[in-house]
């Protein structure tokens, strides 16, 4: 692969040149207010001190470190200590508040596992955690104090660097991908996909200005968009960050905002819910104290984007001098590095309003109508990259016709770490299959939802998403804690609809389910299950996962939770 | 602020947080029985530190699994803060 042309051709490059001629750096907030400032070149300087600690530890190039840290800055400091070494990190999920310890423990053994990982990184106060799953991963028992190390082990002093080679087709570090697949993969990232990736949305993408933009985030770091979209980015082309603890941002969505504010934040992103939730919480006070007309690169992606979301979003912070104009409804994923499409600057939101009944026959048709669904228009690919629309056979489809969604160039990974089966399923002659449904206008991308979640129901076409807003909105159910899908019935597929609700107001729900998607869709569902809230499986990042519902619902376990928590009336089918 | 009113704090904010209506919780409830998903509990957390004007590290949520557990972390912040 060759090197793209506007940044250093692997990370070690980039950080090396921040630090010779960079005055910038990350700034880390903490839950208490008080930040931390690291210049680059310290940044170096401390990354380069723990990756001899790591060399130290026994860990050669190409070894992978499992890194369970929540701390944004000892992860941050770690994840570049691992690649000095050339240590390949595989960041993981920190256990999650008020969540099933055992499924917590599978995941963490899952990925060790799959990653093969020596090492696993932690800090005390995770430790007790994470340690009932070390035990049962091969890999880390065989090493030396049990494989398992903590960041206060890294502070003690250690003579020698690192000197290890690294380049552009090097693997810097596995994501693993939560999908709303089964178990998670590893994707194998080369510092040549992230440099060429970083190119694409910091410089074509954003158009970065070192000389003032600043990233906010409190996106986790164990996901791409937190950690590439604003660790890695920013560190291939010059741009200062500060980084707040995700949980933070959720105990209080304010202070995402007011550190925008404060620090006169340029750039941010976020998915969906995240704007929902600021809508939700913010009193006309906060709106008032702030102005938010720095933030000129507003940043939607990693989950549908529904534009009355953030047209909601604009109309709460218009006080606050916030230009709905600075939107950038974006589409992307692990696979490919990180992004694939953004729109142009400065345009906003665009959507685009389509027939649901040409919709059921694969076809986009604009639509003034009433019942018309509104997608959000997420732009093209970045140059030297390309995007097309297929059909099941690989033929390109026109504009207008809903195919999945295939992409190749530069920042299209590798595959999946060891997995040959899945990969040869997704990567196919260079192109990346992303299973995700959409259609192209003038080269631009509207994404309709997952090939494999898509229901069709006697040879017409539904997507879970279209059905489960609809059932969002009815009184007594929380947007998000819906699921569609279908089961095989006796003529073809039947649809099942599953809602969390509460138990007081679960009675008469099933009805009223089955006569909202009777009435939007002409369509008879099949089954409609109200279980108690909480009760939907989710990934990490708190989507509902629709094949794991339908799992369970087949399995029997949901009707289960319904009977032990006595909710509501029995399912009952009504086609 | 004894046990008593604390219990009857989180059942307000709760309520508050996730719109609904919250009665008879008591401490032997099970968390994850009370259908808030970890967001919503994370958001209900973050009311009653801004009430209560204390912060609870995110390492002392990690183990809760009760109602019980919950407010013991709240009170330990703030015997710790006063």
């Amino acid at each position: 692969m060759k090197d793209p042309r506007l940044v250093p051709p692997t990370l070690v490059d980039a950080v090396n040149e921040l630090a010779r001629s960079s005055s910038l750096g990350f700034t880390f907030a903490r839950a208490d207010g008080t930040e931390r400032h690291m210049p680059f070149s310290e940044i170096r300087e401390e990354a380069r001190r723990r990756g001899a600690h790591f060399a130290s530890r026994g860990l050669v190039k190409g070894d992978r470190l499992a890194i369970v840290v929540p701390d944004p800055d000892e992860f941050v400091l770690s994840f570049l200590g691992a690649i000095f070494a050339g240590v390949v990190p595989v960041p993981m999920v920190p256990q999650l508040s008020f969540k099933n310890v055992e499924t917590y423990h599978d995941t963490v053994a899952h990925i060790a596992e799959a990653s093969g990982a020596k090492m696993l990184l932690t800090t005390e106060a995770t430790r007790p955690y994470v340690e009932p799953a070390t035990s049962r991963i091969e890999g880390l028992a065989k090493s030396p104090g049990g494989g398992i190390m903590t960041v206060a082990d890294l502070s003690a002093p250690i003579s020698g660097e690192p000197n290890v080679s690294i380049g552009g087709d090097d693997l810097c570090f596995l994501q693993f991908t939560s999908g709303s697949t089964s178990k998670p993969k590893g994707v194998v990232v080369t510092h040549g996909n992230l440099a060429w990736n970083s190119q694409s949305f910091m410089v074509h993408g954003l158009e970065k200005d070192s000389s003032f933009d600043k990233g906010v985030s409190w996106l986790p770091l164990f996901h791409d968009m937190g950690l590439i979209g604003f660790v890695i980015g920013p560190l291939f082309t010059n741009i200062p960050v500060v980084f707040l603890p995700t949980a933070s941002f959720v105990r209080n969505p304010r202070i995402w905002l007011d550190t925008i504010h404060k620090h006169r934040g340029t750039i941010t992103y976020a998915p969906n819910f995240a704007y929902q939730l600021v809508s939700k919480r913010l009193k006309e006070k906060d709106v008032e104290s702030w102005d938010l007309s720095c933030m000129r690169r507003t940043g939607c992606g990693a989950e549908p984007i529904q534009a009355r979301t953030l047209r909601e979003f604009a109309d709460k912070l218009r006080p606050a001098k916030f230009d709905p104009a600075s939107f950038i409804p974006s589409y992307g994923m692990a696979e490919a590095t990180l992004a694939i499409t953004f729109t142009p600057l400065g345009k906003g939101i665009r959507s685009d309003r389509i027939d649901p009944k040409d919709r059921e026959d694969a076809k986009a048709t604009p639509s003034d109508a009433p019942e018309a669904h509104e997608l959000v228009n997420c732009g093209r690919p970045f140059p030297d990259h390309e995007v097309a629309i297929v059909d099941e056979e690989g033929n390109r489809l026109p504009d207008r016709k809903v195919g999945e969604i295939v992409t190749r160039g530069p920042s299209v990974c590798q595959g999946y770490y060891q997995e040959p089966e899945l990969t040869a399923a997704a990567f196919k002659d260079g192109w990346l299959h992303t299973g995700d449904l959409g259609y192209t206008v003038d080269g631009e991308v509207f994404v309709c939802g997952r090939l494999k979640d898509l229901i069709i129901v006697r040879g017409r076409n539904f997507y879970p998403n279209d059905l489960e807003w609809v059932v969002s909105e009815l009184p007594g159910v929380r947007r998000g804690n819906v699921v569609a899908f279908s089961v095989d019935g006796d003529g073809g597929e039947e649809l099942v609809i599953c809602a969390e609700a509460f138990q007081s107001e679960a009675l008469g729900l099933t009805d009223a389910i089955t006569q909202a998607i009777l009435g939007h869709f002409s369509l008879n569902v099949y089954k409609v299950v109200v279980v108690p809230q909480g009760t939907l499986p989710r990934t990490s990042s708190g989507k509902a996962q629709r094949r794991k519902t339908r799992q369970m619902f087949l399995a029997g376990q949901l009707a289960q939770a319904q009977r032990v928590q006595g909710a509501v009336e029995e399912p009952s089918p009504t086609a | 602020m004894n046990r008593t009113e604390l219990l009857a704090l989180f059942e307000a904010t709760a309520t508050e947080v996730v719109e609904k209506p919250f009665k008879n919780i008591s401490e032997g409830t099970v968390i994850s029985e009370l259908g808030i998903d970890s967001l919503g509990m994370l958001e209900i957390v973050g009311a009653m530190e801004r009430k209560l004007k204390i912060q609870i590290p995110d390492e002392s949520l990690a183990g809760l699994q009760t109602v019980k557990d919950l407010l013991e972390a709240v009170e330990k912040r703030i015997t710790a803060s006063a």
